[in-house]
């Protein structure tokens, strides 16, 4: 028996709603918004780093304007953060323009040196800078004034909230993937001399996609801020957040609508599993975890585990039908 | 006069590749670009692509002058063009593949689609079938199905028929044949003196950057300069003869 993909999507979306239904529990709902929330990130971060290839290292900067400006509103003139998200989508669209101007005229890996580069003098900045509370960082609304401040107390409004989001996500990659733009990406990434060749207007393509990548990872950062109520440059700018876009995306398959789901549905249960088993003595264990994925994705299956799942279930159903 | 390069020079540091060279090409025409290895033509040929950009000259394509403008804009105004060493698009099938081409003037994904199925068809591939899968034979078949889905006027052809076994040459000049029975202007760059000889009608022929004789087949293949240049000076006939 074969699962048609529509089926497959109707099924994939039955059991995330019925998810924090089924597991009432904080601890599980926590799991289950954090899941999404990598899965919003991974997937904005799939269209310029998996479909464009064009491998960004320092999303977190958009992820940190996303958070930032929410929190700087509210501190600024008490507006409810939620007001933010448009000024965050705005300055990470302008700031991908900067970026992608000057570094996609290059060819090689200049562009993922420069999103290095920037995002890391973006998190010292923000570490000393007062206006945005320094090291500090910024502070949410304790208790909702009203609906618009997002305040809850239980995780279900959040958990629903974010998967809105990422069926909004979901939904605009795969028109992407449809239409021209989509084809003109994966052209891109498999020979930028094929595809000028056919008329391919490369750069513009390249700053499309970085543009639609880092709006929907500003509006990750945003969620993130709205349900913590608290960023600081380390949650925000710090280079693990750009790091676990790119493994969850990778671990999934890098390129594919549904890879960056795959990759946060494997990461970030073994995350919690892990600080749960070691708690405060397993400091640095992310990072060492982050490493060993890295080191098997690319040498064992770089197409990730969507890919790998496409050559094997042929032979899977050949052998069902043989038997 | 559809295409026309005056006077090209491109130089890599102390090191001219290609010297002065020039090229008519009226609408229609098929002609072979041939010369011994680091002759220039590949140089040459990139310049006419838009992939490198002359150090002195000009070229104008159908009255316009496109000395300095990329390949994707070369693209645009009609000049297809395909690689030595196929780059297909390796996650994508062969009529994805196609589409990417026939996207440039079909925005649409139902017309692109449709352009890039009869390409497909004219050019005897299959489809569904993965790039990836493909044999060289297929691979350079892809590149060119890929190109026409544009819509050129001028074709340029990388040494696109080099590597093939004789059955699968004679299938490739028959495409070619085709292809030029469509009313598209084909430059064709190739080792292969069959091809010469079998489908143009002019060749021009580099040596050291240079263009060293020009005229058809047959009579550039008598030519000192083209002998010496291919065997050395010890084959010179004497003269007289």
């Amino acid at each position: 028996m074969t699962l048609s993909p529509r089926l497959g999507i109707c099924l994939l979306a039955a059991v995330l709603l019925a998810y924090p239904l089924m597991l009432p529990s904080a601890f599980y709902r926590d799991i289950g918004v954090t899941f999404l929330l990598a899965a919003i990130s991974a997937s904005a971060w799939n269209i310029v780093g998996g479909y464009a290839g064009q491998v960004s290292v320092g999303h977190s900067m958009f992820f940190g304007l996303g958070a930032y400006l929410p929190l700087l509103f509210y501190n600024l003139w008490g507006w409810p953060p939620v007001a933010g998200i448009p000024a965050g989508m705005a300055l990470s669209v302008a700031l991908a323009l900067v970026i992608g101007l000057p570094t996609f005229r290059l060819t090689g890996h200049y562009f993922s040196m420069a999103t290095i580069a920037v995002a890391e003098l973006i998190h010292i900045f923000a570490g000393t800078w007062d206006f945005v509370g320094a090291a500090i960082g910024l502070q949410g609304p304790a208790t909702a004034r009203n609906l618009w401040d997002l305040t809850f107390r239980s995780e279900l409004p959040y958990y629903y909230i974010f998967l809105a989001v990422l069926a909004l996500v979901l939904v605009t990659t795969a028109l992407v993937e449809r239409r021209r733009f989509g084809f003109y990406l994966r052209a891109i990434k498999a020979s930028e001399r094929a595809a000028k060749s056919l008329g391919v207007p490369v750069r513009q393509t390249k700053m499309r996609a970085l543009a639609l990548s880092a709006a929907f990872t500003s509006v990750a950062g945003s969620l993130y801020v709205i349900k913590t109520g608290f960023i600081d440059p380390d949650s925000g700018f710090g280079i693990l957040v750009s790091v676990q876009m790119v493994i969850v995306a990778a671990l999934g398959g890098a390129g594919t609508l549904f890879g960056p789901l795959v990759g946060a549905l494997i990461l970030i249960p073994l995350q919690t599993a892990t600080n749960s088993w070691f708690g405060g003595g397993g400091t640095g264990l992310t990072y060492i975890l982050y490493g060993g994925i890295i080191v098997l994705i690319a040498r064992f299956e770089p197409g990730g585990l969507f890919d790998l799942w496409h050559r094997l279930s042929p032979r899977l159903r050949k052998r069902a039908h043989a038997a | 006069m559809l295409l026309e390069a005056k006077n090209v020079s491109k130089a890599f540091g102390d090191f001219r590749a290609v010297a002065g060279a020039d090229l008519a090409v009226d609408e229609g025409e098929i002609i072979g670009l041939i010369g011994p290895n680091g002759a220039g033509k590949s140089t040459f040929f990139n310049c006419l692509a838009g992939e490198t950009m002359p150090t002195t000259g000009a070229i104008s394509f159908a009255g316009k002058d496109v000395t300095f403008a990329p390949s994707e804009a070369r693209a645009r105004l009609g000049i297809g063009r395909t690689f030595q060493v196929p780059t297909t698009f390796e996650d994508m099938s062969v009529l994805h593949n196609v589409m990417v081409g026939a996207f440039l003037r079909h925005p649409h994904r139902d017309d692109a689609r449709e352009r890039a199925l009869r390409v497909v068809e004219l050019t005897g591939l299959r489809a569904e079938q993965p790039a990836r899968s493909l044999g060289t034979p297929g691979r350079k078949r892809l590149e060119i199905a890929r190109v026409l889905a544009t819509e050129p006027r001028l074709l340029l052809l990388d040494e696109s028929l080099a590597g093939l076994t004789p059955a699968e040459l004679r299938e490739a000049i028959a495409l070619v044949r085709r292809i030029h029975a469509m009313g598209i202007t084909i430059v064709i760059v190739e080792h292969i003196m069959e091809v010469i000889m079998t489908l143009t009608k002019r060749v021009l022929v580099f040596n050291q950057g240079r263009v060293i004789a020009s005229g058809t087949p047959e009579q550039v293949v008598r030519e000192e300069a083209v002998i010496e240049a291919y065997l050395g000076r010890a084959h010179r006939r004497p003269a007289g003869q």
